[in-house]
């Protein structure tokens, strides 16, 4: 017997974040080709200011779920819930910022034009739905839009680097996204649903013997490395330095700061949310791959001699440090009093893209003074060249260190503060310990910057939407170190507000 | 709390230096003058209300005063709080007065003055770092202060230092950090271990924890190493102490006076305050292992000082040496030994400081601190060696002058506990005797070649730096009371704290009391 | 003999193990993007017959998904094959080693 098709209702002002990102990519597309080039830099400032008021936009949905409570979207496809407004909102700031560096980057290249833009905006709509993603499918379709995106942003540049950057992010990542997607039918095959709610229910209702465990493990497993290619956890991190490296630096960025988030976004859904009745078997896991990551991308970040993959090796160590807030949110996972490890993990990410993005667009600054190198040296005498950018790099590089009264801080204690308050006290100390190897590469790049001599005495020109966005990054980086309660009293809400 | 002080001293002693800072940063790169001046009145205007505070100090009493509670990162059970006892006191002041020595009296020789703003901005920002470590009752706090002091120290050395700057600076900052990670969990894990075991609540507060939790023998053990090490590496204890000689020869002289001055007391005070207070089993327990690295710290530093060709290693290896001493009288367990060690970090601070200064001043002229290139200084400038006498004599603690005081108690309140420690530490005494007075000889004594014959002799503006120093060294040897009578209460609820929580009984000395024994220096 | 739903799942994932294994061992880019194809063809197998045997809609449903992203992959795939080829004929992924570090 047919059913009847119902159609799912749906609240329109709950999708405006996305509806505003893709009207704003598809506008930019459609006006850009119907009229002539637009004066410098507006294309930039448009698609800052989509990604603001998508951003803004969340904040009110924020209060609307914080009233109401969460709840589901379309049918149960998306969540609608603080967690999901959270991820919206960290991404959109960090798209605002790439998008006002990306100007200076494009400019009086064939690159220059609405397309680079629009892309960007598609990326970071993938990446808004995957954090907000109640539904295995949906997830899948978001990290999809934002890793297409991605993959013709990072060979966007014609460059025998940036192809080349772009080609193998395309098969690894391609590999990845096909792991992880068999990774959904089995699981699919163990849960009789892709949509979370339904899989967590069937988990609780059902006893151990009677469910299909074997396909819902190995489901688990090919998750777990889908998603850790896509954060780039050790040992899957190997596509990461030569993408980071030869992918243009605005984009790097922009894959260090919204890509990341929007895949631990979806870890956390699938992994804390989705199968907390698996913690057992997925948190050892999180565990080893937290480890490796912070003990591989500490050690090797710091043999490294071009900043670009510096930074590529210590992003690595970000996620292990990502990953042991994870493991800290898996210890109870599911249960009324979830502890803090869901939150320090989504503080972590915010800041972080903050941070990385400010890193990145100082790199890209002074690269592109240098002709494209990245190498450590062309940092040389930066302090002499141009001391107030260099403050700048000073201030980030010392928040990736974790040093207090910067932002970086706040997120290293947030994440080793739920560790510790689950008792992993062995990842909390090795995380510390990998964070002072780290430390050293980050000084490596002070001390270019400050002490040695000049390689080149003429002071790179900062365009000044880039400078906007490094003042920005800074300033959010000090001012949330010193008083962090700016955002923890607000972050509070998640956990409580996550599905 | 003293009197009705309404006025937030201590958060002022933290935050003007911090503001200072910032302006000394924000001040026009034209004008390299406006930033020492604004750096001037900083740092003086700190000192004149650390001194204020020592004239409002009740001296009677041992708990915090001047304390200062605001709430400041309230989902994390953090607050802004602040107080002074008489363990803290005389470290505050003596950093209050240490600063604007250091930054009136020392020039950063830039080779271009525009250098100078951030050379003065690092030293505000130091100061305002040490400050906060040795004010703060949060750990917390306590810990974003002690971290943040690496960033200014490690700028000032790598970009004012000597030859191996970049190494010495990297060395100093790597090996502090380490430290600290530990210390980061240990913080961590002491708070969420109090708050289940009968505090109930997360709180980061330092008296709040000291008097209301309990650990289990074992874990307060572990968490007091955690804690153990980051000031082991600070104070440095024995074989953590390898960063020690680097910085300090390479750092420029302000750096190096300041280094020696405050920054190595963050370790020894963190053990007291900290270690003692929060710990106090583990401490009792581990008490055997802190007293072997400070007696092989006593030896090895006087050795190793005995055998430097460089003024200035010889100096930091003495450090390691009277640190031992400081370590020793902590871990000793009586009122005057711990009383002495606290009396023993000020007046290291100021002879020591004294002498990297002297040794700066060697430099300047001389261009050299190898002790082969010196020769027969007294006959071109007496007044200069008499001032590096008295600086010399109270770092070796010769009676009379400050460092036999804080010597003298730490041996005898240990002696009582800590037996065969002593007479192994007391050897270290005459070492140090032996390896400055012989450095002295070599320097000061002999003809003076061609190079050494047109050795200045201290200028008046040295000769004003260097007043305060010896002034200090020459009042608290003779009249010590004053300082001892505001340290010993605090200590005393300290002791008392640790009977009470581990049923120590503090061996009583026969017919020694405070009193008596100075009768010989007065 | 009747193939049952255990069969089409042991089918699928070989054809997944031999994508996976073809993109580990070729290295030509364009056998190695039809190898991604292969395998996420596999998962599709995976899902039809899962959907079937639970006659579940959501499950067939999802395969459509998967094959608008499938196209999407290999539209934005091939244009970076082909601008690379264009660039240096004949390249292998071995040739591509700008990149190391």
């Amino acid at each position: 017997m047919p059913e009847q098709f119902i159609a799912p209702s749906i609240d329109w002002f709950a999708l405006s974040p996305y509806l505003v990102m893709v009207a704003g990519a598809l506008g930019l597309l459609v006006v850009g080709a119907l009229t002539p080039r637009w004066p410098r830099g507006l294309y930039s400032l448009v698609s800052a200011l989509t990604a603001t008021s998508a951003g803004v936009l969340a904040v009110f949905i924020w209060n609307d779920v914080a009233e109401m409570g969460p709840g589901t979207l379309v049918g149960g496809a998306l969540s609608h819930d603080a967690f999901a407004q959270f991820v919206t909102i960290a991404v959109c700031a960090a798209t605002a910022l790439v998008a006002l560096v990306t100007d200076a980057e494009v400019r009086g290249t064939v690159l220059e034009g609405p397309e680079i833009h629009a892309l960007l905006l598609t990326a970071a709509t993938g990446a808004m739905v995957m954090g907000a993603s109640n539904d295995l499918i949906v997830l899948f379709l978001g990290l999809e839009t934002l890793s297409l995106a991605l993959y013709v942003l990072a060979a966007s540049e014609r460059t025998a680097a940036g192809q080349e950057a772009g080609m193998k992010y395309f098969i690894l990542g391609g590999l990845a996204s096909a792991v992880f997607l068999y990774g959904i039918a089995l699981l699919y095959g163990g849960a009789r649903s892709t949509n979370l709610g339904e899989i967590v229910a069937r988990f609780q209702s059902t006893v151990a013997l009677e469910r299909n465990d074997s396909l819902v493990l190995a489901g688990l497993a090919l998750l777990i490395v889908g998603l850790g290619f896509k954060v780039a956890a050790a040992p899957f991190h190997v596509w990461s330095p030569d993408v980071y490296q030869g992918a243009p630096t605005h984009v790097t960025a922009f894959m260090a700061s919204v890509g990341k988030a929007a895949a631990f976004a979806a870890m956390l859904r699938v992994l804390v949310i989705a199968l907390p009745f698996h913690r057992d078997d997925w948190r050892p896991v999180i565990w080893v791959l937290a480890i490796a990551s912070l003990v591989i991308g500490s050690t090797l970040a710091v043999v490294q001699t071009d900043v670009k993959r510096m930074l590529a090796f210590s992003s690595v160590s970000h996620a292990g440090f990502l990953l042991v807030g994870v493991e800290a949110a898996g210890h109870r996972a599911g249960e009324q009093i979830s502890g803090d490890g869901l939150e320090s993990v989504l503080v972590y990410l915010a800041l972080y893209s903050v941070l990385v993005v400010g890193t990145f667009s100082i790199v890209a600054v002074v690269s592109r003074h240098a002709g494209g190198s990245t190498d450590i040296s062309v940092f040389a005498g930066l302090g002499r060249r141009r001391p107030v950018l260099a403050l700048a790099l000073t201030i980030l590089l010392l928040a990736q260190a974790g040093v207090p009264l910067t932002s970086g801080f706040v997120a290293k204690w947030g994440v080793i503060q739920s560790a510790v308050a689950e008792r992993s006290y062995a990842i909390a100390i090795i995380a510390m310990v990998s964070a002072v190897i780290a430390a050293f590469l980050y000084l490596r790049i002070m001390v270019s910057a400050w002490l040695a001599d000049p390689s080149e005495v003429e002071p790179e020109p900062v365009p000044a939407m880039t400078g906007v966005a490094i003042a920005l990054a800074a300033a959010v980086t000090l001012v949330v170190g010193v008083y962090p309660e700016l955002l923890l009293g607000w972050t509070d809400a998640v956990s409580n507000f996550a599905r | 709390m003293h009197g009705a002080v309404d006025f937030p001293l201590l958060s002022m002693l933290v935050l003007v230096p911090a503001i200072g800072s910032l302006l000394v940063a924000l001040s026009p790169r034209r004008r390299p003058e406006y930033a020492k001046l604004i750096a001037t009145v900083t740092s003086v205007g700190v000192g004149a209300m650390s001194v204020w505070m020592l004239r409002a100090f009740d001296s009677h009493s041992g708990g915090f005063q001047f304390v200062s509670r605001h709430p400041w990162i309230e989902s994390w059970g953090i607050s802004w709080h602040l107080g002074v006892d008489g363990i803290s006191l005389f470290l505050v002041v003596l950093t209050g007065v240490l600063f604007p020595l250091a930054i009136v009296g020392i020039d950063p020789h830039n080779d271009d003055p525009r250098r100078d703003k951030p050379y003065f901005a690092w030293l505000l920002l130091l100061e305002a770092g040490v400050m906060g470590s040795f004010v703060s009752l949060d750990l917390f706090l306590f810990f974003v202060c002690f971290e943040i002091v690496l960033v200014p120290m490690y700028f000032l050395i790598g970009g004012w230092g000597y030859e191996g700057r970049v190494g010495a600076a990297t060395k100093f900052f790597l090996y502090t950090m380490l430290g600290s990670a530990f210390m980061l969990v240990s913080i961590l894990a002491t708070v969420f271990i109090a708050s289940a075991n009968g505090l109930g609540r997360i709180t980061f507060d330092l008296v709040e924890l000291a008097e209301g939790a309990s650990f289990a023998a074992s874990t307060g053990r572990w968490l007091f190493f955690g804690f153990a090490i980051a000031f082991a590496v600070k104070v440095p204890v024995f074989p953590l102490h390898t960063w020690l000689p680097d910085a300090h020869t390479q750092a420029p002289t302000a750096g190096s006076v300041v280094l020696a001055g405050v920054m190595l007391k963050l370790g020894t005070y963190g053990f007291l305050r900290f270690g003692l207070y929060l710990f106090p089993e583990a401490a009792r327990w581990s008490r055997p292992l802190w007293l072997t690295l400070a007696v092989i710290g006593i030896i090895y530093g006087a050795i190793a000082a005995t055998m430097q060709g460089d003024l200035k290693r010889l100096v930091a290896y003495s450090s390691v040496a009277h640190l031992g001493f400081i370590v020793l009288g902590t871990f000793a367990f009586t009122s005057q030994a711990i009383t002495g060690s606290v009396m023993q970090m000020v007046n290291h601070g100021v002879s020591t400081g004294a002498l990297f200064l002297m040794v700066g001043m060697i430099y300047e002229r001389r261009h050299t601190r190898q002790i082969a290139d010196l020769r027969g200084l007294q006959h071109v400038a007496p007044v200069f060696a008499a001032a590096f006498t008295v600086v010399m004599l109270s770092s070796i603690g010769v009676p009379g002058l400050n460092g036999f005081v804080g010597e003298y108690l730490i041996l005898i309140g240990s002696f009582l506990t800590a037996r065969w420690w002593v007479v192994v530490a007391a050897t270290g005494v005459i070492l140090a005797a032996l390896y400055l007075l012989w450095a002295y000889q070599r320097v000061f004594h002999g003809e003076p070649d061609e190079e050494n014959r047109s050795f200045p002799e201290l200028r008046w503006k040295e000769g004003l730096v260097l007043l305060p120093f010896i002034g200090i060294i020459v009042f608290t040897g003779i009249y010590p009371k004053p300082m001892l009578e505001r340290i010993e209460p605090a200590v005393h609820d300290l002791i008392e704290h640790v009977s009470d929580r581990t049923g120590y009984v503090e061996p009583q000395p026969a017919a020694i009391s405070i009193d008596d024994e100075h009768g010989e220096g007065e | 003999m009747e193939p049952t739903t255990t069969s089409y799942l042991v089918l699928a994932a070989l054809l997944f193990g031999i994508g996976a294994t073809g993109l580990m061992i070729r290295r030509n880019p364009l056998v190695m993007f039809m190898c991604i194809e292969l395998m996420l063809n596999a998962v599709n197998l995976t899902f039809v017959a899962l959907a079937t045997r639970f006659s579940d809609i959501d499950g067939q449903t999802a395969v459509f998904f998967v094959m608008v992203v499938a196209a999407a992959e290999v539209v934005v795939g091939l244009g970076i094959i082909i601008s690379i080829m264009r660039r240096r004929p004949g390249a292998t992924v071995d040739d591509l080693a700008e990149l190391k570090g």
